[in-house]
């Protein structure tokens, strides 16, 4: 596993020395990738400000819970970055070259096509996590809860994109558009509290894939809300439960894929 | 400019590059329509306290988006990140594109126009009906309406303006990424992807008006939402055009002066 971890890195870093060739460009990328977030965020503050509240959250809440969702999934699009394009590794045949190396296939995808430049990314939604924990005042408990999302977030968005890869193995990539759906439209949804959406579509994003667990409910348990949707009071508790559940199925997706997967040799 | 027919079989070219992927298409169906339905719902919430706002109604939001997820495609809000005039230019590609009896605008310029209608006749009408469908609204009928196709044609020739302003960076640096990146973030925030311009703060209202972004997204899609009329529309409509002019000028300046920088490799 250490061993694992260590290549990753080193792949990693790889892929840091070559993009870092061109620092002019890697520092106008990097700033313009923090800038596309600020965009993600400013209808928020713009809509925030015009209307008031959204649902009784005010804009220092609304923030918390982009926060919560920008950090989950931009620690899942850089560190997996290799699962959300596999589909072009799987069509050119640089799958087999990875599956000739004796170490983890899983992390050598991970790493592959590193891309240092999102680290903006992460970074920006940890400012605004961070900015958004210190305005509400946060005590140590729901910093807890904040920060339990976060990591549940990561193993929903990390099951996404794998399920994402593995349906690749079946389609060649024509469905590639969906996993769209469910990570950036995703992450999208999950900035605004779950509670003003229409049932289905509430309904959807809880069970179907547990997105809401990742932000929402944790997020009521650290702001010491109870909503008005009824849910069981308990159902924070489920969260590490249901987002771990959906990295796994992730990964047995993309196990099963693999084992069907026989080259594009003649 | 020479003659028009190398123009329009580019039109043609990109219209039937578009056609190929026919699946891609309808799952791209798929995302405009979860869009619409996020959007549409959070504007809904946040009017839930109240009738109206800024002069619309909680209906006109619905219309609003509706509209502008239909569009997005065929106004060309994200760019082609593997085909573009910023590629070939980094890959050499251009030199083919020298050969032939084209001005690099004018072809940028026919291309947007063959995907636009291509997603005319097939993403926007998909869009638009599935969000009849969950919220049964329809465009109110009034004369200003006759003005949209202007709008829309406009819009197109702002949007190819903005691309190529941005591609044409890579005259002078190893990719043009970053700018399209750039202008992706810009043209979503002041053109009034997320939220419409009715509800920004004064100042950004101002810098929006005074910069080209709204003239792809917003000006059609407020006029099709029937929220231009009277002297914001006229507004609307010449903002369009002189953007649309401007831009021009300024391609062909950039042109003009990247292609006596171009150096490619090769014999």
């Amino acid at each position: 596993m250490l061993d694992a971890i260590r290549l990753y890195l080193h792949m990693a870093s790889a892929g840091l020395r070559s993009q870092m060739q061109y620092r002019g460009s890697f520092a106008l990328r990097s700033a313009i990738d923090f800038g596309v977030i600020v965009s993600d965020l400013a209808p928020v503050w713009v809509l925030a400000r015009y209307f008031g509240h959204l649902d009784g959250w005010r804009f220092p809440e609304l923030a918390l819970l982009y926060g919560m969702v920008a950090t989950s999934w931009g620690t899942v699009e850089v560190t997996l970055r290799g699962f959300e394009n596999f589909t072009v590794y799987l069509l050119r045949g640089d799958l087999d070259r990875l599956l000739l190396r004796p170490r983890s296939l899983i992390l050598q995808v991970a790493a592959y096509e590193f891309e240092a430049r999102k680290l903006a990314r992460i970074a920006q939604g940890l400012v605004v996590l961070v900015l958004a924990c210190a305005a509400l005042r946060l005590g140590p408990e729901s910093l807890a809860w904040v920060g339990l999302g976060v990591l549940g977030g990561i193993a929903c968005f990390a099951g996404v994109v794998m399920l994402g890869a593995a349906s690749a193995f079946y389609t060649l990539g024509e469905a590639s558009e969906l996993q769209n759906i469910l990570t950036y439209g995703g992450s999208a949804a999950l900035s605004y509290p779950v509670s003003i959406y229409a049932d289905w579509f509430r309904r959807a994003i809880t069970w179907g894939v547990p997105l809401a667990f990742a932000n929402y409910f944790p997020a009521l348990a650290a702001l010491g809300r109870t909503e008005s949707a009824g849910w069981p009071v308990a159902l924070p508790w489920l969260s590490p439960f249901a987002c771990l559940a959906c990295m796994g199925l992730g990964m047995a997706a993309f196990a099963r894929g693999l084992r069907r997967y026989e080259s594009t040799g003649s | 400019m020479g003659s028009l027919r190398p123009y329009l079989q580019f039109a043609r070219l990109a219209f039937q590059r578009r056609a190929t992927y026919r699946l891609a298409n309808w799952t791209g169906v798929a995302v405009n329509f979860f869009f619409l339905l996020v959007h549409a719902q959070v504007l809904l919430a946040f009017f839930r306290a109240r009738g109206d706002a800024a002069g619309w109604r909680p209906q006109d939001a619905v219309l609003y988006f509706a509209a502008s997820e239909s569009l997005l495609m065929v106004i060309g809000i994200f760019p082609d990140w593997r085909f573009n005039l910023g590629e070939r230019i980094r890959t050499g590609e251009i030199v083919s594109d020298l050969l032939r009896p084209v001005t690099l605008y004018g072809r940028e310029l026919a291309e947007r126009y063959g995907t636009g209608l291509y997603y005319l006749l097939t993403r926007a009408p998909a869009v638009f009906a599935a969000g009849w469908l969950v919220y049964g609204l329809l465009p109110p009928l009034r004369w200003e309406l006759a003005l949209f196709p202007v709008s829309l044609a406009l819009s197109l020739a702002v949007s190819a303006g903005l691309w190529f302003a941005a591609c044409s960076s890579a005259f002078w640096r190893e990719s043009s990424n970053a700018e399209l990146s750039a202008i992706v973030f810009v043209n979503s925030f002041l053109g009034g992807v997320f939220v419409p311009l009715d509800f920004y703060p004064e100042t950004l209202r101002w810098l929006a008006d005074a910069l080209p972004f709204r003239a792809t997204l917003y000006t059609p899609v407020a006029l099709l939402a029937g929220r231009l009329s009277g002297g914001a529309l006229a507004f609307g409509l010449l903002h369009q055009v002189v953007w649309a002019a401007a831009l021009a000028t300024l391609g062909r300046l950039l042109e003009t002066r990247g292609l006596r920088r171009l150096v490619t490799q090769g014999g």
